[in-house]
């Protein structure tokens, strides 16, 4: 048996029809997947949308820095929002604050170390920073105390200080807050990237 | 009745064709015979669906958010029944795991069971091993407790450094700036959802291509041929209830998986370590400083696990095959080399303070690494001195973790969470801020019946008295005793205006005139029976909560006595309302006596001890604390002092004691 011309035709167009039957399916499918997943996705990227924030935050008096040139460690505290919880003056993290005799303004180093993140103790009897995690060990001015050869891939981050006189009792000495901004900087690298 | 039961499996099945399946399912033809060393991948499934079942249970009393995690997991652990065997098995099935995948791994490396038709099989089984090992991080966060917190911490630290997306990777998985209840929830959303839903996915595939393929049989054969069912059957049930008593006699052994204190997003825990399967990974950062650190993070793991991917087709040749092996011999043998070594470094000074305290030698770095038998360099000094911090702070975190969990077991938890619980205790924060705030200067030491449960802060060098047991009995009778309080202990510190070459030794001087050389027998027994009674008496006005209760006799005879009474007993005839105010007898000087080391007496005296009651002028050297209304121009605030008042009386929540019986 031949099939006639007329056969081929039917053919022809009931296959392009099954042909889009198929591509609609598809598409009709997929879009109805679309919403949902599109929808899961807003919610679950928006945390790329949103920025650290560095804030100025209070760490001590002046008078609670012994002007002995060591570091003393001291909490950052401030308000912090947690997804639905909001907290008032909770710690966030820590500042070894050090001011050399004489000087009335201390400077800060974060306790977060450059390498992992993890937080830098100072060990008082060797006068060194020391990292608990892989061994990172810093002087006391935060410099690494094997240079490029520490595992640690920069110095101990300085934060900015600022030093604002709250009271002047009269005849007293004037009592000084004093202020840090507290910066999240990205680990591993060999400079000081702020985290986003 | 069999009859019946039949007809209604030939009824089932007529309608879904199960016999068919089963049968399908079973009589799997298994060449050369059932041997045990088939058993791997089926103890691997049935330890799966060991984590599925605990899995549930557990999340059926897991609640995951900042305030609930730890407290539940707490919950689950002491006091949920069964709770902790259900955990213990989640815990240790999980390293069982580890276990089982790599026996299996190695197997099929080893065998050359990835060649040719098995490749995308062999690809499959290791997507499934990145599926379980992303299990195992995922699910050290969920107590959010502090090991869990700040090891999960340094992983996603890492995970931003990783090229490209690295920051993207690490603010998803955290789920904002920073740790908060957005990383539990997808943390958690990842564990015991689309983790192990991938997981079922991949290992459905993993199956139906080795039933396609069959299994790789062992030669020479073991014996003829058999089927699956039973006897195969029966060597994997066999295996797979013996994987299983090994975690029950571990779970059991242990009472339940480890829960250390609640995360504490302000104070490090310095001895975080990940689980025992990544420590290799752990270790080997070591390797790289600087900015070599993301080869030993991301390049190196990446071409290691590239290498593996590779396997079926690196394998196609002998050579290859044998690279294969090699490579694996090389890699398990290099990540169990980087354990022991990070094990090492961690445990290199365990057993040192009972090894020194017998040796009696004097404490420095020399000797200790004598005894221990390690080598004076300067990199074994360090490695020690690390060691020892490393143990010190686990040592810590287990105390806090036993004291957090034994008030949440006394008292509940508050709505705010367990960390209120650490944070509100005298017991754990009392030593913490009289470190930052008071031991540069005071000492808090028991130098008679030191007690193992508690906290002492020795100063070698201090400048200002011992404050431990301040107001107790005992303490008020060596600030009464004539040598005692010229003692280092009491008013004899380093540069005292008090004692010794003091400009003020007046207190010191009398107590020391009322025990003159030249006192009879009877005559000192007589004072010091006195001075007892004085004691009594102002120890009273301290009240301390831990102290039983003198009594009532005894107190009114020593306030007779510090009110003028002592006068006609010494030589000097004076007594303590000479110079200080107290009862019945007011204005007549400081410190006063009234409510001597009670909370509120001593919160005044930090906020202010140059203050008219308490020091005034004579105070040469305390700093005032919180002099000031306006609490921002204060060091401490009335929280910091009522702890750290709280913590010198020894007046904290001791749950050993059942609080209703006071």
């Amino acid at each position: 048996m031949t099939e006639s011309p007329g056969d081929q035709k039917k053919q022809e167009s009931a296959d392009t029809s099954a042909d889009r039957r198929s591509f609609f399916a598809i598409l009709s499918g997929g879009l109805a997947m679309l919403a949902p997943i599109g929808a899961g996705f807003w919610s679950f990227l928006s945390p790329l949308f949103s920025r650290a924030k560095s804030p100025q935050v209070r760490v001590a008096l002046l008078d609670q820095v012994p002007a002995d040139g060591l570091p003393h460690l001291f909490p950052v505290v401030a308000d912090r929002q947690d997804a639905w919880t909001h907290y008032e003056a909770q710690k966030i993290g820590a500042v070894y604050l050090i001011r050399q005799p004489g000087e009335n303004k201390p400077i800060a180093l974060t306790a977060k170390c450059p390498h992992a993140g993890c937080s830098i103790g100072y060990a008082a009897d060797e006068e060194k920073f020391k990292c608990p995690c892989h061994t990172s060990a810093f002087r006391i001015d935060g410099c690494r105390v094997n240079g490029d050869e520490e595992v640690a891939p920069r110095d101990m981050d300085s934060l900015e200080v600022e030093t604002r006189t709250l009271e002047n009792h009269s005849g007293e000495s004037p009592i000084i807050e004093v202020l840090v901004t507290f910066v999240d900087y990205k680990t591993g690298h060999s400079s000081k990237i702020v985290s986003e | 009745m069999i009859n019946r039961a039949s007809s209604i499996i030939d009824w089932i099945d007529s309608r879904t064709g199960i016999k068919a399946v089963l049968h399908e399912a079973l009589y799997e033809r298994v060449p050369g015979g059932a041997r045990w060393r088939y058993v791997w991948g089926s103890t691997l499934v049935v330890a799966f669906v060991t984590q599925a079942i605990t899995g549930i249970f557990l999340w059926m009393a897991y609640s995951p958010s900042t305030q609930t995690a730890w407290e539940s997991v707490f919950y689950i652990q002491e006091v949920l029944p069964g709770g902790w065997l259900v955990r213990g098995i989640h815990h240790y099935m999980a390293s069982m795991m580890v276990i089982l995948l790599a026996i299996h791994f190695v197997q099929v490396v080893w065998d050359g069971a990835y060649r040719a038709p098995r490749e995308l099989n062999f690809v499959l089984g290791l997507v499934l091993m990145l599926i379980v090992l992303g299990l195992s991080l995922t699910g050290y966060l969920l107590p959010w407790d502090q090991k869990g917190y700040w090891a999960t911490n340094v992983g996603t630290e890492l995970a931003s450094q990783a090229p490209v997306a690295g920051g993207a990777i690490k603010k998803l998985a955290v789920g904002g700036p920073s740790y908060g209840h957005h990383t539990l929830t997808r943390f958690f959303a990842l564990h015991a959802g689309v983790l192990p839903g991938a997981l079922v996915a991949f290992l459905a595939l993993h199956l139906i291509l080795f039933r396609r393929h069959g299994l790789t049989p062992k030669q020479p054969a073991a014996g003829p041929d058999t089927m699956f069912w039973p006897d195969q059957v029966l060597k994997d049930s066999v295996a797979a209830l013996g994987v299983l008593v090994a975690v029950l006699v571990a779970t059991i052994y242990t009472h339940g998986a480890e829960l250390t204190a609640p995360a504490d997003p302000a104070n490090n825990y310095a001895a975080a370590r990940p689980e025992w399967y990544f420590l290799f990974l752990f270790q080997f950062l070591k390797w790289f400083p600087g900015e070599w650190e993301v080869w030993g993070a991301f390049v190196l793991p990446g071409i290691i696990v590239g290498v593996l991917f590779l396997m079926p087709w690196i394998g196609r040749s002998k050579i290859g095959h044998f690279f294969n092996v090699a490579f694996l011999v090389v890699l398990l043998g290099g990540a169990a080399l980087l354990t022991v070594e990070a094990w090492q470094d961690d445990f290199l000074a365990s057993g040192a303070d009972a090894l020194f305290d017998e040796s009696g030698l004097e404490d420095t770095i020399e000797n200790r690494l004598k005894l221990h038998g390690i080598e004076d360099t300067q990199e074994n000094r360090e490695s020690f001195i690390a060691s020892r911090e490393f143990l010190k702070a686990r040592q810590d975190g287990h105390h806090n973790a036993q004291r957090v969990i034994a008030l949440a077991k006394a008292n509940g938890i508050p709505p705010t969470g367990a960390l209120t619980l650490a944070y509100e205790d005298p017991y754990l924060q009392g030593p913490l801020l009289f470190k930052q705030n008071c031991s540069s200067c005071h000492n808090y030491e028991n130098t008679e019946t030191p007690d193992p449960h508690l906290k002492y802060l020795v100063n070698k060098k201090p400048t200002a008295p011992n404050l431990y047991g301040i107001g107790t009995r005992t303490w008020i009778e060596g600030l009464l005793h004539p040598e005692k309080i010229a003692g280092a202990h009491y008013f004899g510190y380093q540069g005292s205006p008090f004692a010794g070459e003091g400009d003020n030794t007046e207190m010191v001087d009398f107590i020391q005139e009322c025990f003159g050389d030249d006192l009879d027998p009877e005559k000192r027994q007589e004072i010091e029976i006195a001075m007892k009674k004085i004691a009594a008496a102002l120890s009273a006005e301290a009240q301390l909560p831990n102290q039983s209760k003198a009594d009532e006799q005894t107190i009114a005879a020593g306030r007779a006595l510090i009110e003028g009474g002592l006068a006609n007993l010494v030589e000097s005839g004076m007594s303590c309302t000479d110079c200080h105010s107290f009862g019945q007898q007011q204005d007549i000087g400081s410190p006063v006596l009234d409510g001597y080391m009670s909370r509120s007496w001593l919160m005044d005296f930090i906020r202010n001890p140059s203050a008219e009651r308490f020091y005034g002028d004579l105070n040469d050297r305390m700093p005032s604390f919180a002099p000031h209304q306006d609490t921002r121009l204060n060091q401490l605030d009335d929280q910091s002092l009522g702890l750290i008042v709280d913590w010198l009386r020894s007046q904290w929540v001791r749950p050993s004691e059942p609080e209703d019986s006071q």
